[in-house]
């Protein structure tokens, strides 16, 4: 469980996100808003890439607000960035092991597995990430991700840049990976409507500020549009 | 032959500050602009004990890298937090701090009149300058065999990303400070033992042996030869400081009339490589991408 408690953080002097309080249960826990609404700072700030300046952040009894950001992986939270989320001198196998330090399987039984999820990835797996396309990328990320055993990961916009067709691909793959392994998803994402084909819950951001906080089942598109300032 | 022996040794003195600023900035990302201040604080800390205080060379040495190690250590905690520019500005203003300390503290240096002699550790005969060249060559190939280790290991892939994407790194689990701080502060003071191990070649020392034209050679030569690449700082170090210092400036056979212009002649051609290699090979004439293919079966345990 997730808990988080009327948090504020951002920039510097600049504060981005201001008095944000909710939680997470199991599920796909989707953050929608617009651009510059704080959705990545949010997820940054749960990683612990940005400083908390108020509030505090609790995960599986454990307040994390002054954890570093190294110490996440060992408690079974996974972060994949929006934008340069690989490795690009490094090849595709050496990215997933960079990966492989948490978890209690092994390195090889973690590989088969994301290289049976996403074939592509054991195809290209001696080739640098640099040379990968966005969409292979972005499969590189969530992999790699995957390699910590994570009990929660945080996906910052993984469709940003990609093709429509792939759009969709890639969320089949990530409600595969929560429905096979049972893991909490944290998405924030642009594409509403494909968000809202698996998520269970919605956040919706507005000027950094909670606008809306539902189950998806009870949305009521009238409110998300004016989220949206539509 | 004794200067031929004596260039070919600080030839590898410089193939060593290459090779150790190759893993700084070349592996880690760390752009140290300072490689004179440690290797000049080596030099002049070996020199000051073993001649001012009357100590062995050897635990001179010894006295000094621990010296050098705390200094790296320290200065490593307050920069390598910061951005590529600001370290770089930092580590320039630690090497001009060190060569002005050389000059100003008279009572331990000798300031600008200069410290010597230092005698080599041990003295064979006529064989003294070829045995500690074969001492030199071992520490340089030890240094050579260390890093082909380190670019197969997890930590040298672990190097590489923090040097790609720290952030990236951190949120993988990776102590990326922690890791930059003890690489930094280990080839820094390797760095400073180069510096002790110079001083008996020079035998006798002056500030201006510390100017920042020693630290441009080496970054020179590592961006020539293939910052990123293992081999890449040796033969940086052998066309710059090999070719051209050595073989063109000293030993080309010309007449009496033509011999002043082989200085010029000499950073001509320099300049012309290094702006035919920054043209057509941008990564170094053994750039990156050549390291990798080289090791398929890298350990990824």
């Amino acid at each position: 469980m997730l808990n988080v408690t009327r948090l504020s953080s951002g920039y510097g002097e600049v504060n981005v996100l201001n008095d944000i309080t909710f939680s997470v249960g199991n599920e796909i826990f989707a953050v929608l808003g617009a651009n510059g609404a704080g959705k990545s700072t949010l997820l940054k700030t749960l990683a612990k890439l940005i400083p908390v300046t108020q509030g505090h952040i609790e995960w599986q009894g454990r307040d994390i607000t002054r954890a570093p950001a190294y110490s996440l992986p060992a408690q079974g939270v996974a972060y994949v960035p929006q934008e340069h989320n690989v490795f690009s001198d490094l090849s595709v196998a050496e990215n997933l092991s960079v990966g492989a330090l948490t978890g209690s399987r092994t390195r090889d039984e973690k590989l088969d597995e994301i290289y049976e999820l996403f074939p592509r990835l054991a195809d290209r797996k001696d080739q640098f990430a640099g040379s990968l396309s966005g969409g292979e990328g972005q499969m590189l990320a969530v992999s790699r991700a995957l390699m910590q055993d994570p009990s929660i990961i945080l996906l910052d916009e993984p469709s940003a840049g990609l093709s429509p067709l792939f759009v969709d691909t890639l969320f089949e793959k990530i409600s595969e990976i929560r429905q096979q392994k049972s893991v909490t998803i944290v998405l924030a994402e642009q594409n509403a409507t494909k968000t809202m084909e698996i998520a269970d819950r919605l956040l919706v951001l507005s000027l950094g500020e909670v606008h809306l906080l539902k189950p998806v089942k009870e949305l009521d598109m009238k409110q998300l549009m004016e989220a949206y300032h539509i | 032959m004794a200067y031929l022996i004596f260039s070919i040794s600080l030839l590898l003195i410089y193939m060593g500050l290459a090779q150790l600023l190759h893993v700084q900035f070349g592996m880690l990302g760390i752009p140290n602009f300072g490689v004179v201040g440690f290797w000049g604080f080596g030099m002049y800390g070996v020199a000051v004990f073993n001649v001012q205080f009357g100590w062995p060379f050897l635990f001179a040495l010894v006295i000094t890298c621990l010296l050098v190690a705390i200094l790296a250590y320290g200065l490593g905690m307050l920069i390598l937090r910061l951005e590529g520019q600001a370290i770089l500005c930092a580590t320039l203003a630690f090497s001009a701090i060190v060569t002005l300390l050389v000059i100003t503290e008279k009572w331990l240096t000798f300031g600008v009149v200069g410290l010597g002699t230092i005698q080599y550790p041990v003295r064979i005969g006529a064989a003294t300058e070829i045995i500690y060249f074969m001492l030199l060559l071992l520490i340089i190939g030890s240094f050579q065999l260390a890093i082909n280790k380190l670019h197969q290991s997890r930590l040298g892939r672990l190097t590489i990303a923090i040097r790609d994407n720290e952030e990236l790194a951190a949120s993988l689990g990776k102590d990326t400070f922690k890791t930059k701080l003890i690489l930094f502060t280990l080839t820094s003071c390797l760095m400073g033992m180069l510096g002790g191990l110079s001083a008996p070649l020079n035998q006798f020392l002056t500030p201006n042996m510390l100017v920042p034209g020693v630290t441009f050679a080496v970054w020179i030569a590592l961006v020539l030869g293939g910052k990123e690449n293992t081999f890449g700082a040796m033969l940086g170090v052998f066309i710059t400081f090999g070719l051209f210092d050595i073989l063109v400036e000293t030993y080309l056979p010309v007449s009496p009339e033509y011999a002043v212009m082989v200085p010029n002649f000499k950073l001509f051609l320099y300049g012309a490589v290094l702006v035919a290699v920054l043209v057509y090979r941008p990564a170094g004439i053994l750039n990156n991408r050549q390291a990798h293919t080289r090791w398929p079966n890298a350990d990824l345990s």
